[in-house]
């Protein structure tokens, strides 16, 4: 039963299909949202929905200087990678996966994903490819910075003078303590936070890894069919993971006790989330270039981050 | 204890290390790196020193009726470990010189000169 | 026999079989090749035999040479003394030696003298086993010398070669420094306490600092620095990892610079016991930050392949000196469980250079490109070897980089400091600038485009092929059973260096350490139990296994896949291309140049750091001593 148990819930709720149907709804919102900020009517909200279907049923094309295997491989193992990573982050309460040290794990599992997107670039064997993958990576390692500094903020203000890298422990203290965005010491942190999701999803203005523009999708150049509707279905996972890892750190704590009232809750501040840092930003403003986008997040953004680390430090 | 020796080897070994900070020719900096060498060995010589010892070279009857180990007091002699450190040092120091100074020779004949300012192929 | 004689004789063997090369090997290149296999995977076994008595069981070996055991509680002898901390050290050495070996096989061909060559390789590995075997701090000074020349000797091996004379003299120079500092530090030592047994001096100097002992620690940690090439002194590192014959540079990286490490956790926990002060925990993870930091933004900027991973060995290396240094039990095990996933990973990379040396001729970045098709094998070892070291999951990386990132955590909330949050981030971003070095390898050597040059390359040989898969194999293995690694190696390792008490009472007798004021300290193995990596591999099959059923069933046009550009028709072409296009591939020096860019001032910065000359290595060796010796000073009255 308890195997049973966990199947369901790794395949259905909160783990595949959940994360799947979600963040194909998130990505269709966001759509939606910005091309009516723009004075567009826009796509109907199911649109990625649409595609991807779409998507699976037409032909996959593999270049002759791609690398076979790692080409039709990579979408595939940064999928598996980003549902495992979404059972480490608790739906209020209901929580899969927990061990004593999440917070590192999730760190680490956020990185497949984006290897993969660069690894199945790189096997594709396009010059486009090519400087796509080079920008992503250095979009990976402008966002690292800050993201360990708010990850550590965070763990040392609900730890105290232990460490918390568990997300059980997070969620109890912020079930006591109040969410962690009252506490004023935790603000810039949850700014710096909102400012590294889309960079991680690949929205703009940080999507220039996948400059339509400029390089042709960068890594997803010469992906097509399945494999490209793959992809497409990882960032609309990313978002909602990356919302929900938003929700878990910052605004936990809310414990109806129904887990369909929590779902719908999480879904609804997942959404709002999404609307505050994605849909407005992407909206508003330019892609930015990758040396500006290196500067920004390693001066105000890490700034932000390392300012709220050091006011934990510090004890407020 | 003899201040004049550890006087004089730290100035040759701060001349040596002078010598290869500064010096531009390939050779100078071998002399260089042979005078730290002498520096050293003249160091551990003179840690061994006892002021008036003689030297070390008994048969195990003696030392053993007399030395301060075997608790009757008596032969004072020079400690005779550092002076096998230092004939150790010694050869090893040799061998690095004339290690060195083929190097130097099959350096001038690749590079046609031995300005170290002008042997920088790898750098970077 | 009993295996209390099987180290030195270990060691004895490998420099007889140098002998043998040496004198007979001339003209025969087989008798050379067979001596070097046998005489390795002789001493791998008998080292492999020891293994369990000391490591397992944790006995440790004492062995007086000539018998001259002490007389009256004072060392006389030479001692060779093997505890958990030499076994590991020592385990790593011959395997290195052996995988090196069998790939000289066939890597060597091309060269001519391979007498001397052997020779140089042998005497090197049993110079490194007697550095990690041996109780006595002159027997170590004498190894440490053996190492230097011969590595100098075999980094100048292929002398024709584009700096490889260069590079060995710059080794021999900076080499020779450190070497003398060593010298003077040990003589130091030795007008302190009259004695040059490690267990003896251990337990004279144990609460007793004066000036000269301090100066003594000084000398003694550049020295052997210089050694372990941390970051003043790199410079020459990075040059003869890049020119040695590729099956020598992985030597090099795999067991060269552990022998500095296993130095100076000699030096600083066992010999003078100073680890639990603040001050030598600050100044070693510093050392080892700027290692770190400094190893791979210099390798983000160059255009050779080995001098790349040469930048990598060195960055890695700083992690090993940081975990060490901050003086945990978890520190420790980090350290060492990553000195030992070091040697595997780097040497499988160096391995795959070398393989892409032989079959194109080239480790040129900017003239590589495409060759995951030509040797598919290759590619699939390399990119376990990069997964590695950037510390992706299952492999051994990140295991012990896990490990490293939480001692590094933990000790900075158990102490209050924010310097060792600092050093965690400083670690974590050092690794995903790892993971961007490899990325951009991995698309200028194997993947993009082939050039019209390299059409031609074939894959390497088998011998030279079965290093790699063990080293690969081995990669997996310890990344998945990292808790069997910890129990059976790497805890009784921690509780050697931490607990100095044994090694002096095996050496001088029981009592002697009690005696003298050493405390003994139990270390429990370290708790490490989060990452259970079978529950993940299960959790891995299962979601891979419901997404392929969900991708392959429909119907069969889905996933239909359509290869190109050879039998593409006219009609397509315009498809897939608009215009003809020239060679046209991303090749090293193209990627990343945003981020270098933006770090311009740095990267200027450090290119005239490493100027080339030798005068200037000079003076940064003599720099970081006066450092070293003012902050000992300053720190430890």
């Amino acid at each position: 039963m308890e195997i049973l148990q966990t199947l369901l819930q790794i395949l259905i709720f909160p783990g595949l299909l959940f994360q799947v149907v979600i963040g194909l709804l998130l990505a269709g919102i966001d759509r939606k949202v910005v091309a009516r900020m723009q004075h567009r009517v826009g796509p109907p909200i199911l649109q990625p929905t649409y595609d991807f279907f779409k998507l699976m049923g037409k032909e996959t094309i593999v270049p002759a200087a791609a690398n076979k295997t790692v080409y039709l491989l990579a979408p595939v193992v940064g999928f598996v990678g980003l549902v495992i990573l979404g059972l480490f982050v608790p739906v209020f309460g209901t929580n899969v996966f927990g061990t004593g040290a999440d917070l590192i794990v999730i760190l680490y599992l956020l990185t497949v994903p984006a290897v993969c997107l660069i690894v199945g670039g790189s096997a594709s064997g396009s010059p486009y490819a090519g400087i796509g993958i080079s920008r992503e990576m250095v979009t990976m390692m402008s966002y690292e910075f800050p993201l360990v500094m708010v990850l550590l903020a965070v763990s040392k203000k609900v730890g105290g003078s232990a460490l918390a890298f568990s997300m059980a422990d997070i969620t109890a203290w912020q079930q006591a303590n109040g969410c962690g965005l009252f506490h004023w010491s935790l603000v810039p942190a949850a700014l710096a936070m909102l400012l590294v999701i889309p960079a991680e999803v690949g929205t703009k203005p940080f999507d220039v890894a996948e400059a339509e523009t400029e390089i042709c999708e960068g890594p997803l150049v010469e992906y097509s069919g399945a494999p490209l509707g793959v992809f497409k279905l990882n960032t609309a996972v990313k978002m909602f993971i990356m919302t929900s890892l938003f929700t878990a750190l910052f605004l936990g704590g809310i414990d109806t006790g129904i887990v369909a009232l929590n779902a719908v809750i999480l879904v609804a501040i997942d959404i709002v989330i999404t609307l505050v840092s994605m849909t407005t930003l992407n909206a508003i403003c330019a892609r930015l270039k990758i040396e500006h986008l290196f500067k920004f997040y390693w001066t105000i953004v890490a700034a932000l981050a390392a300012a709220s680390l050091i006011l934990v430090w510090l004890g407020l | 204890m003899m201040t004049v020796n550890y006087v004089a080897s730290a100035i040759l070994v701060v001349m040596g290390l002078y010598t290869i900070i500064n010096d531009k020719n390939l050779i100078k900096v071998v002399l260089g790196l042979g005078i730290v060498d002498y520096g050293v060995n003249l160091f551990i010589v003179s840690v061994g020193y006892n002021m008036g010892g003689t030297a070390p070279i008994f048969s195990i009857s003696d030392i053993m009726a007399n030395s301060v180990l075997f608790g009757n007091g008596g032969a004072f002699f020079v400690d005779p470990v550092p002076q096998a450190l230092t004939l150790t040092s010694i050869v090893i120091g040799a061998c690095v010189d004339a290690m060195a100074l083929s190097l130097v020779v099959k350096l001038y004949q690749q590079y046609k000169t031995t300005n170290t300012d002008e042997i920088r192929r790898l750098r970077g | 026999m009993s295996y209390v004689h099987f180290p030195v004789i270990a060691v004895m063997s490998l420099f007889l079989g140098a002998f043998v090369c040496a004198i007979f090997g001339k003209n025969h290149d087989k008798l050379c090749k067979a001596v070097g296999v046998l005489d390795a995977a002789w001493v791998f076994a008998l080292i492999a035999l020891i293994v369990k008595p000391v490591v397992f069981d944790g006995e440790i070996i004492s062995y007086w040479m000539g018998n001259w055991s002490p007389i009256k509680g004072w060392a006389i002898g030479i001692g060779y003394e093997i505890d958990a901390l030499g076994a590991f050290f020592a385990l790593i050495v011959v395997f290195t030696v052996l995988m090196s070996v069998i790939y000289s096989i066939r890597y060597m061909d091309r060269d001519d003298d391979i007498y001397n060559y052997y020779t140089l390789l042998l005497m090197m590995s049993g110079s490194v086993l007697g550095l990690v075997l041996t109780g006595d701090v002159f027997n170590m000074f004498i190894m440490i010398e053996i190492m230097t020349f011969t590595a100098v000797g075999l980094t100048c091996f292929r002398n024709r070669s584009f700096g490889a004379l260069e590079a060995g003299f710059k080794y021999l120079v900076i080499g020779s420094m450190g070497s003398s500092m060593t010298l003077l530090g040990i003589a130091l030592l030795y007008a302190q306490c009259h004695t040059l047994n490690m267990a003896q001096l251990a337990s004279i100097l144990v609460n007793n600092t004066t000036p000269t002992s301090v100066l003594a620690l000084a000398l003694m940690f550049t020295g052997l620095g210089v050694k372990a090439y941390i970051v003043p002194f790199h410079m020459p590192a990075a040059d003869s990892y890049a020119v040695a014959p590729t099956s020598v540079s992985m030597v090099f990286s795999g067991m060269v610079n552990k022998a500095g490490v296993y130095a100076i956790i000699r030096l600083v926990y066992i010999l003078f016991n100073t680890m639990d002060k603040g001050s030598m925990q600050v100044l070693l993870t510093a050392f080892g930050a700027v290692t770190m930091f400094v190893g791979v933004t210099m390798a983000l900027a160059q255009h050779d392949f080995k001098r790349l991973l040469a930048f990598h060995s060195i960055s890695q290396i700083g992690y090993v000196i940081t975990a060490i240094g901050l003086g945990s039990a978890l520190g420790v095990t980090a350290g060492l469980f990553h000195a030992l996933n070091h040697t595997l990973f780097k040497g499988l990379l160096f391995l795959c250079a070398g393989a892409v040396l032989y079959a194109t001729g080239t480790t040129n970045l900017d003239k590589l490109g495409g060759l995951s098709k030509k040797m598919p094998k290759t590619t699939i070892c390399f990119l376990v070897g990069a997964f590695s070291i950037a510390g992706m999951p299952p492999f051994n990386g990140f295991a012990s980089k896990w490990m490293v990132y939480q001692a590094a955590f933990e000790k900075a909330v158990e102490g209050g400091h924010i310097y060792f949050a600092f050093i965690t981030v400083v670690a974590v971003v050092v690794s995903v600038m790892t993971l961007a070095s490899f990325i951009k390898v991995t698309q200028a050597v194997f993947f993009g485009q082939c050039p019209i040059e390299l059409q031609k390359t074939e894959e390497v040989p088998f011998s030279m092929r079965l290093p790699m898969w063990i080293m690969s194999a081995l990669c997996l293995l310890v990344g998945v059973f990292y808790d069997f690694v910890n129990k059976w190696f790497l805890a009784p390792a921690t509780n050697a260096v931490l607990n100095a008490t044994n090694y002096i009472d095996k050496m001088m007798g029981n009592g002697y350490a009690a005696a003298a004021g050493v405390e003994n300290i139990q270390v429990a193995p370290a708790a490490f139990s989060f990452w259970n990596p079978l529950t993940w591999l299960v959790l891995f099959v299962v979601v891979f296994a419901a997404v392929a059923i969900v991708i392959l069933t429909g119907k069969k046009s889905r996933g239909a896949v359509l290869e190109t550009a050879e039998n593409v028709d006219g009609k397509y072409a315009t498809f897939f291309g608009g215009e003809a296009s020239p060679f046209s591939h991303v090749s090293g020096s193209d990627l990343f140049w945003g981020f270098k860019k933006d770090w311009k001032g740095y990267f200027s910065f450090m290119d005239n750091l490493h100027s080339g000359i030798v005068n200037d290595y000079a003076l940064w060796v003599v720099v970081a001593l006066a450092i070293v010796t003012v902050w000992f000073n300053v720190f430890m009255k």
